[in-house]
Formats: structure tokens, sequence, C-alpha cells
């Protein structure tokens, strides 16, 4: 298991993410293979959003 | 009433049998967690634009009018964070040079734009489509009949099912020049000649409703990766590819002595260690990233996710 400390960016979403489940109870998600932080549910998948990117219909 | 207790009773000792016969230090395998439950969308009821992305739009729409092919429509998809009642525009993913595209419509090339998406979403996963800016030619100032087709089914894949559409035109009143931008109407921004009007439509509304827009100070998360786009349209196939097949692939626009250019990185098992692929529109140079050093690969493919996966293997290779 990769023990490294969060970078800038990791650690933010990470008290984010805490901040979001004690305010507003919203869900922290845990990485199923190694309980590592997996984001919020306010996070989007990437295949929701290209799925609608790909999707963009022709504009007249 | 007999049967019923008969059926009782088979039910609960078929599960006590199970439970007896389950092999010790067997996982139980329990129900599924109900779902969370997810953010409530209410009908919008404004959107706020960044500083940043309002300068991508206008200095992008003033420079693609000045182009060879300026007279075609043009466009851009929208990224940014869904909130219940408003919409925060944080990100602008340009048609790019491979839209197809003419003075009466415009189709994004949007296999770059997926990836574009990829690395912007990077900061931020929270981050998803809110909707697009398409130009018009003339001065019709609201997306057309044809546009309804098109959006009126695809707002159904946005959260809140619902759809921001700007539409911009180049045929304002320059009242004090292109000094700054003006708003003359709540869904109307204008600067110079050129005005973006603001719409959002529903799944299931017959017609567009016009949406008060705001600025408010932030980037365009995605202005960055405008200056390397026709890398990323050179190599969009393949670096989606990529960042489908292999986790933690990560992306970022490097300047160096070389120029400018997109950095593909793929991280190895060892700690600090990854394959990193150096990518211009027509060269690609790929280094292997270990103990803090940079050593440079003796391969010349251009197809970047091959040269990666045979770095790969050479490197499998060794061990």
């Amino acid at each position: 298991m990769d023990f490294r400390p969060l970078n800038d960016t990791e650690r933010r979403q990470l008290i984010g993410a805490l901040r979001g489940n004690a305010e507003s109870d919203r869900a922290i998600l845990l990485d199923r293979r190694d309980t590592s932080f997996a984001g919020t549910s306010d996070d989007v998948t990437d295949e929701e959003v290209i799925f609608a990117i790909k999707s963009v219909p022709c504009h007249y | 009433m007999m049967q019923a207790v008969v059926s009782t009773a088979s039910k609960w000792l078929s599960g006590l049998h199970r439970t007896w016969l389950r092999p010790r230090g067997a996982v139980v395998r329990s129900q599924p967690l109900p779902p969370t439950p997810g953010p409530v969308y209410l009908p919008l009821d404004g959107i706020r634009v960044t500083d940043g992305v309002g300068h991508t739009l206008f200095e992008e729409y003033a420079a693609h009018r000045a182009e060879a092919r300026g007279d075609e429509e043009t466009g851009w998809v929208l990224l940014g964070l869904r909130e219940a009642t408003q919409a925060v525009v944080l990100a602008t993913l340009p048609a790019g040079a491979q839209r197809d595209a003419s003075v009466s419509h415009v189709r994004f090339n949007s296999t770059a734009q997926a990836v574009g998406s990829r690395i912007v979403r990077q900061a931020d996963r929270r981050l998803t489509i809110l909707g697009v800016v398409h130009t018009h030619p003339g001065s019709l100032r609201h997306p057309s009949d044809g546009d309804y087709a098109g959006d009126s089914q695809w707002v159904g894949h946005l959260r809140g099912s619902e759809g921001i559409f700007g539409i911009g035109t180049a045929d304002a009143h320059p009242g004090n020049g292109a000094l700054f931008a003006e708003q003359p109407r709540p869904h109307v921004q204008t600067m110079g000649e050129l005005r973006l009007s603001w719409y959002s439509l529903r799944a299931g509304a017959p017609v567009y409703q016009r949406l008060p827009v705001s600025l408010t100070i932030g980037p365009d998360l995605a202005r960055p990766l405008h200056s390397v786009w026709t890398t990323i349209e050179a190599h969009a196939e393949r670096l989606e590819r990529l960042a489908r097949q292999q986790t933690g692939v990560t992306f970022a626009v490097t300047d160096d002595d070389r120029g400018r250019a997109l950095v593909v990185q793929v991280p190895l098992a060892e700690p600090g260690a990854a394959v990193r692929a150096r990518v211009t529109e027509k060269e690609v140079r790929y280094y292997l990233v270990r103990d803090g050093r940079l050593l440079e690969a003796d391969c010349t493919d251009d197809r970047v996710d091959r040269g990666i996966y045979l770095l790969l293997a050479e490197l499998a290779a060794q061990e």
C-alpha cells in the first residue's frame, strides 16, 4: 500500500469531504480495494461526463 | 394457515442449514447498501460565469471571426458546478479545428473534448457538463428549432435534466467600444459588437427560458489546454483509450526549452516511478521517471498509446 503524504489537491478534497460529511451528512467514498479515500457523493464520474460530451447534438 | 406455517418453517430451516454448512471464514455476502441520496436539483434560476470563462468566450469568438473559417459557426462545451438552483461555469472546451461546421451548423470534435474533460476534472471531480455555447452568423439571438430538436433530447443526460445554452451573435451596438463587457439585459452580455444570450432548457419543456447571468471572479480551468488543443485533437483517440485502460494516468501542460507540450504520465508500481510522454502535434518523446531522474527512452513511435505500452513491455522484460 502507498503511504505517501497527500498532495495539495488530495488534501483539499479530503478536507472538503470531511466538512461535507460533518455539516451535510454527505457520504465519503472509499476505494473497495484498499479503503483509500475515493471522493464524495458530489463527485461526477468520467463516464457520465464523457457520455454527455459525446452526445452533444449538432447545433444549427 | 397450516400452509403458511410450513412455508415459514421451511425458509427458516433452509437459512439455518445454509448458515451451518457455510465454510468457516467464508465471507457473508451482505445486501448492497441503498444508494446515497443524491443532490436535489430544482429549475435553474441563474448562472454565474467566471471572469476567466467570460474572457475565453469573447476573446476566442473574436479570434474565430478573424480566421479563414470565421464565417462558420463555432462553440464551446461548458463545464462547472451544478448547484440546487444555480450553476457556476468554470471551464470551456473548444469545438476544435476538426469540428464539422458551416455557416449553418456546428458539430464539435467530441473526442478531443472528452480528453479535455478528463484533464480539467483532475483538479476537481465535482465538475460536470452544464451545457454548450454556439454562435450564429446572423442575428438569431436564441436557439433555432433545429437546436431544440437535439437539445430537448440531450438535456436528459445532464444533472437536473436541464442544460445551459449560450448563443453568440455579432450584432451588438458597441456603446463603449470593446474596452469592457456590458449587460444590457439580465440574460445578455455584450462586448464590442459581440453578444452572448443565455438560455436554459429542461427535459420536457416546450421552449427555452431566458437565464439571468452574472459574473464572478474565477478561472477558466481549461484555458491552459486551449494552447495545446491541436495536439489534443491530433492524439485524442489514443489518449482517450490510454486513460480508459490505465489507472492513474495524469495529464499536464508543460513549457520547457522545446516549447509548449502536453505531458502524459503513467505511474509504475514502484513509488515515484513513471513512464512519461511529451506530446506535440507532430512528435512524441518518451521518458522514464525513476529516483527523481528523467531518462529519455529510445522510442520514436508517434502513436502515444503504442509507444507507452512498448516502453512498459520493455521495462517488464528487464525485471
